[in-house]
């Protein structure tokens, strides 16, 4: 027995003395090692662009997409401190990580909405405060996102004149797009924050003006659709020539379905939500749900569509669980109460049998 | 005071109990309860529970043990196949007549009609009441070899039949094939190891159960509805009031498009070219074939049992004369 601890402390000795060490030569080390961090940044950025983005945008699993935004984010922008901040790649992976608070964001709302459906006061305030907690870290990560995007094209979303980036490719215009959307949810989400977050409101602005440096036919009415929203948040922004903000969006929906990438249907849906249209909101979910299957998706950008997937869902579940106190029953997405299916059913006489 | 308030207490805390009605189910699936139609009654029970009913349910893999313990008074209810329940109720248990209703469309008519509270009194029988019906799919015939793609070519064929089915051993006969025995934990099994040339079941089975297998490179699946396979859950008559067990129906009838939804899905998982399409023109013949086989068992005749219900074989006659009014049948004078 005390031979036994003896080789055990022995061994935990000199394994502290190794650790000692290392940690005294790191300083001496720092200097020679700073090529290859370099090396391995440059490295790093030039792979997650060249090769994961393209991969993780066609992903069809949102869940997984958003921990590899958590998980890889902080690892890839660790290299900005010895290389050109990588923030194309960045921009699109802090969106996926906004994603993923945005999601418990969503149950704790749920949550909310079911306790306060049941009468559970307690509970419903307790669910609402997670929520909004939430909400404000989502909306810090997605104006980090924002942000990123326009650094990444050095583009001043402020400058007077508009001064459009060069793109090199459409994975650039769909970064770019990604993050004038992910300016407009930051906006959203620190409003259901409680305004926790401060993120500036001017963001709407510049991202209208922002939006009309990509091409709409090309990316399926989602630059128009954010001009739209933000038509809808600020009236003045809208150019007077420009047509009823309700109408770009369902034209962009319809655009959306076309394409395979449904991003515009979930601007519709968030803005028939912000802005009280229940029958805007139900027609879309019904189009969107009804997409399904019949819809051929832009397989380079599905992960775009699955996203925005989720949010027509969550919609949905939001309706469903403040009407009836739970989600969206399985077979029901597309309709927003439940199906009597005694109604409009076609019967038999059934007086002869009985 | 102190004894009163303990008393409002204890009764407080039973209200919810007294409230809910406890009924216990027997319900079959193949897989048990990690099954399709075991999860799909787990919604069933939710939804029951609403109405205050607390189905509290057991799964069986195999049919007709779910049954025994049915008769034997281990539980209040059970869900099981069509065929199993006709002895409890003929009217219900004769939906999945031979041919009977060769759409979804009519199935879908038919069950709407059976859950209106005017059916009510259908549902009644033997001492038993019906709650509820849903579709599982309409079964179709399983061949290991394309070429058997009319009754002609049944003849001699080795047919995998539910021993308790006495309309399929009347048919399989009628055809002049031969009956080989089995049951629904078996029949795969058979025709996945070549035992048999052919099998029906509903498209699940493709590949629940693998039939892929006895498929092979030169089978394939006839694309015509023998019948329409349905799991109806039985009760005995006093286990639920009559408005309860009428609610119960509806409930039922509500999660048709689910499971309308689940059987598209099964068949769209078999490929395409693994269908034997029928040519319109033989349609017509078998419906023929089958409506004849229909009227023998009803009545008796010809050695066939008398197994279907005049007035269910006449709702299904009415609901595909609806649908399709031209259709020679409709102005036969042996009408159903």
């Amino acid at each position: 027995m005390i031979a036994f601890l003896t080789r055990n402390v022995g061994a935990g000795l000199s394994a502290r003395l190794k650790t000692l060490t290392l940690i005294g030569l790191l300083p001496l080390a720092g200097c020679s090692m700073e090529p290859i961090y370099k090396t391995t940044g440059v490295v790093m950025s030039g792979y997650s662009w060249t090769e994961a983005t393209p991969y993780v945008m066609q992903m069809s699993d949102p869940t997984m997409a958003c921990a590899l935004g958590e998980g890889v984010d902080p690892l890839l922008y660790s290299f900005s401190e010895v290389v050109d901040a990588p923030d194309d790649s960045g921009s699109l992976l802090m969106a996926l990580a906004a994603n993923c608070v945005e999601y418990r964001a969503w149950e704790a709302e749920l949550d909310y909405l079911r306790a306060d459906y049941a009468g559970d006061v307690v509970a419903a305030k307790n669910a609402r405060e997670m929520a909004k907690r939430l909400n404000a870290e989502s909306a810090v990560r997605r104006h980090r996102s924002f942000e990123r995007a326009m650094a990444a094209y050095d583009f001043d979303p402020a400058a007077e004149p508009l001064v459009c980036p060069d793109f090199d490719d459409e994975q650039d215009e769909l970064t770019f797009l990604l993050g004038l959307l992910n300016g407009m949810q930051a906006i959203v989400n620190d409003s259901n924050s409680g305004a926790r977050a401060g993120i500036p409101r001017n963001i709407a602005p510049q991202a209208e003006r922002a939006a009309t440096c990509v091409n709409n036919d090309k990316w399926a009415g989602l630059p128009s659709a954010v001009r739209a929203l933000v038509w809808l948040l600020l009236p003045d922004t809208q150019p007077d020539s420009a047509t009823d903000p309700w109408k770009v969006l369902d034209k962009s929906s319809d655009m959306s379905i076309r394409a395979g990438m449904r991003a515009s249907m979930a601007i519709e849906v968030v803005a028939a939500e912000t802005f009280g249209r229940p029958d805007i909101l139900e027609q879309t979910i019904a189009e969107f749900a009804s997409a399904d299957g019949r819809m051929k998706v832009w397989e380079d950008y599905r992960l775009v569509d699955v996203v925005a997937g989720t949010i027509v869902q969550f919609a949905s579940d939001k309706h469903w669980a403040a009407n009836y106190g739970h989600r969206t029953p399985q077979g029901a997405f597309g309709k927003l109460s439940p199906e009597n299916p005694m109604s409009d059913m076609e019967t038999m006489d059934l007086d002869g049998l009985l | 005071m102190i004894r009163k308030s303990l008393s409002a207490l204890i009764l407080a805390a039973m209200a919810p109990l007294a409230s809910a009605q406890s009924v216990s189910m027997c319900v079959f699936d193949v897989i048990g309860a990690n099954g399709d139609l075991y999860n799909m009654i787990k919604d069933y029970a939710l939804e029951m529970k609403a109405h205050g009913v607390d189905l509290q349910l057991k799964p069986y893999t195999d049919e007709g043990v779910a049954i025994g313990d049915f008769n034997a008074g281990q539980c209040d209810a059970v869900a099981a196949t069509d065929i199993r329940v006709r002895p409890y109720n003929q009217f219900t248990g004769s939906i999945g007549a031979v041919g009977a209703l060769p759409t979804y469309d009519d199935l879908k008519t038919l069950l709407a009609t059976l859950a209106q509270p005017k059916a009510a009194p259908l549902m009644k029988a033997n001492g038993y009441e019906v709650l509820g019906i849903l579709p599982v799919g309409a079964g179709y015939l399983f061949v290991n070899d394309r070429s058997i793609d009319t009754a002609g070519e049944l003849a001699g064929k080795r047919i995998a039949t539910l021993d308790y089915q006495e309309d399929a051993i009347h048919m399989v006969n009628f055809v002049k094939a031969t009956v080989v025995p089995s049951d629904i934990t078996n029949f795969a099994g058979k025709f996945n190891n070549g035992s048999v040339d052919t099998a029906y079941a509903p498209a699940f089975a493709y590949e629940a159960l693998e039939l892929y297998k006895g498929i092979g490179e030169s089978g394939g699946i006839v694309d015509y509805p023998l019948a329409q396979v349905t799991v109806q859950m039985v009760a005995r008559d006093d286990v639920l009031a009559d408005e309860k067990a009428q609610k119960a129906r509806e409930v039922a009838w509500g999660m048709f498009p689910q499971a309308m939804k689940l059987v598209a899905g099964q068949e769209a998982a078999i490929p395409d070219q693994k269908w034997v399409r029928i040519p319109a023109k033989d349609v017509e013949g078998y419906q023929e074939m089958f409506r004849q086989n229909r009227l023998e068992m009803r009545d008796g005749l010809n050695g066939a049992p008398s197994v279907y219900h005049p007035k269910m074989l006449g709702l299904l006659s009415k609901i595909r004369c609806a649908s399709n009014p031209s259709a020679s049948e409709c102005t036969a004078a042996n009408r159903e």
